[in-house]
């Protein structure tokens, strides 16, 4: 069975042959045990919040979000037939995607509120960053703001990309697994992976050095990144 | 010369390796090098990294609601052994507790039903009718076709449970009903009308399609031979890439047990392929040969016309069909040998065509034995 941790490594080879197998941990984790339940969050928490903030406009909704989809998994945990950790990611993967089109439903049937004030979480960036010399590189205002908006632009981008080549980007590039394990997660073998990563790449760097921006109307970003899920 | 993509894909594993941040590889390609910068930028943006503060935050609130979970887990398993009156209550409160019990007793009895997922389970049934209530009272198209999803989603988790040699049966109906579920809610998505709903569906089930074809095809090498060729036209009906056969054709031998030769036409056919002779593997392994797989079997059970033919491919797909047409391996036109061969048995079954035949030269005349369109 494949490993859902990234390829980079967050634990070495040592610590993998002594750490409990994943079904052990899955039984402890059901039983209520806290340490184990930590370590089956942290497995997967990268995961599901990069497929989430990948597909929803900003990051307090891709935490919202989220933290919605490590509750369900607490609330349903007891009731997972998978015992390995493929069938454990597929059903969290599963979650996330019905939170997300839950959220582009809700969002798609109540007319969008615009706040009068700046949104809270705003607020407390531009706290953070206003108690915090201007000149700190990582709390620039400046820079912060054109982080946000080249992310953005990536974000419009990769929905102009097929259903696999978002896929590949997400899981090979972003979430860093091995070719081996995006080309099972895939469905694919691992040559048919790094071709399509290299064109998902190509296609991605086209759209972002186009010369004029496709733009779209909000509504047609909603419908495309509904339809990527 | 590597291709580019594996060039990239190399340069990408040794960063993963080395760290992200750090010298490039020497001669790198200028393209190669321009996506690697991107697939830098796209690993290391903020946007994607979890904040730490949150994460922790995130773990202290599962905690807390695993902790607040778990006394309502042991305090449901244990309530009902501990209810058991033991004071005396008014004849009323006890026809109210009796009814309640009832109710407890059917809704008890539902959700076991709801937690089983081997159709050879008594309570299965209950659990198809209660999800056909659920899709009936499902208020809207687009929620109807939402459970015929979720349905499906199910059906295939538990396809996983039944994906070996013990439960065959089991899992023949898990599947059939897996594949009931997702046509159903592929003809629901299909009636909506056009729109971000009707989108968002349909990424669901191609989702759930790939899920699907990645899912069945890793049962492959557990599964029996009949299993197997389930799989396979379900794989087909996913839209996957499956063995199908056009023609076959066995040449029998002239005398019991001798060599009979049995070449396959279609497409998706694998070399190494095993012979399936009336739903038996045969031992003969096949080779592509001019377009289509031949088999040599050494000894041909005495001169057998087989009902079915089919292959089991390497990957354990599998597909047989009806369709076989039979020829006697008579040597034609020059004579040598048709003495011994017409004499040897070949007439008891079609004696008297192969007799006359093979004195006017058409020996090789081939027999239809079935012919249907769809394959088996």
């Amino acid at each position: 069975m494949f490993s859902w941790w990234r390829s980079s490594g967050k634990r070495d080879k040592a610590s993998e042959e002594q750490a409990p197998s994943f079904e052990v941990q899955l039984d402890r984790a059901k039983r209520g045990d806290k340490e184990a339940l930590s370590a089956l969050y942290y497995q997967f928490l990268s995961l599901v919040y990069g497929t989430i903030a990948t597909r929803v406009p900003d990051r307090a909704t891709a935490e919202d979000l989220t933290s919605e989809v490590f509750l369900l998994m607490i609330e349903g945990i007891s009731q997972v037939h998978s015992t390995d950790e493929a069938g454990f990611g597929a059903w969290i993967l599963r979650i996330a995607r019905n939170i997300i089109a839950g959220y582009y439903r809700k969002r798609h049937t109540q007319p969008e509120v615009i706040p009068l004030e700046t949104p809270h979480w705003e607020e407390e960036e531009l706290g953070e960053s206003q108690a915090i010399p201007a000149s700190h590189p990582d709390y620039d205002p400046v820079r912060l703001t054109e982080g946000r908006e080249q992310w953005r632009e990536v974000k419009e981008a990769m929905s102009h990309l097929t259903e696999d080549q978002q896929q590949v980007i997400l899981y090979r590039l972003i979430c860093g697994y091995n070719v081996a394990t995006v080309a099972r997660m895939l469905g694919k073998n691992p040559n048919a992976i790094k071709a399509l990563q290299f064109r998902a790449l190509h296609s991605l760097e086209r759209l972002l050095n186009a010369p004029t921006p496709v733009r779209q109307t909000p509504r047609a970003q909603v419908r495309r990144q509904e339809g990527g899920l | 010369m590597k291709p580019l993509s594996d060039q990239f894909d190399d340069e990408l594993e040794r960063r993963d390796a080395n760290g992200w941040v750090g010298g490039k590889a020497y001669n790198l390609d200028p393209e190669v090098e321009r996506l690697v910068t991107l697939a830098r930028r796209l690993r290391t943006t903020p946007e994607l990294q979890v904040d730490p503060i949150f994460a922790h935050r995130l773990e202290q609130q599962l905690h807390s609601r695993q902790a607040a979970l778990q006394p309502v887990r042991q305090h449901a398993t244990w309530r009902g052994w501990l209810l058991p009156g033991r004071q005396r209550v008014h004849p009323l409160l006890s026809t109210a507790v009796a009814l309640g019990l009832i109710l407890l007793l059917g809704v008890g009895v539902l959700a076991a039903a709801h937690g089983t997922e081997n159709p050879n389970n008594p309570l299965y049934g209950i659990k198809v009718w209660e999800q056909g209530v659920q899709v009936s009272l499902a208020g809207s198209a687009p929620d109807q076709a939402e459970l015929y999803l979720q349905f499906a989603r199910d059906r295939l988790d538990a396809l996983k449970e039944l994906a070996d040699d013990g439960h065959n049966e089991a899992y023949q109906k898990t599947l059939s009903d897996f594949d009931q579920q997702f046509t159903l809610a592929s003809q629901q998505i299909s009636s909506l009308p056009p729109g971000a709903e009707r989108n968002q569906l349909t990424a669901e089930l191609a989702t759930l399609n790939t899920d699907a074809i990645h899912t069945l095809r890793g049962f492959l090498p557990h599964l029996g031979l009949s299993e197997q060729v389930v799989t396979t036209n379900e794989l087909g009906h996913l839209g996957a890439a499956i063995p199908q056969i056009t023609s076959v054709e066995v040449t029998l031998p002239t005398h019991p047990n001798g060599q009979a030769t049995v070449t396959i036409h279609g497409s998706n056919l694998q070399s190494g392929a095993q012979l399936l002779v009336n739903g038996k593997l045969s031992i003969a392994t096949g080779i592509l040969k001019g377009g289509g797989l031949v088999f040599v079997v050494e000894k041909w059970t005495g001169n057998q016309h087989p009902h079915s033919i089919g292959i089991q491919n390497p990957d354990g797909t599998a597909t047989q069909t009806t369709n076989v047409t039979v020829k006697t391996n008579s040597d034609d036109g020059d004579g040598n040998g048709n003495g011994n061969g017409n004499g040897n048995g070949n007439g008891n079954e079609n004696g008297n065509q192969n007799g006359e035949g093979d004195g006017k030269g058409n020996g090789n005349k081939p027999i239809l034995l079935r012919t249907r369109d769809k394959q088996k």
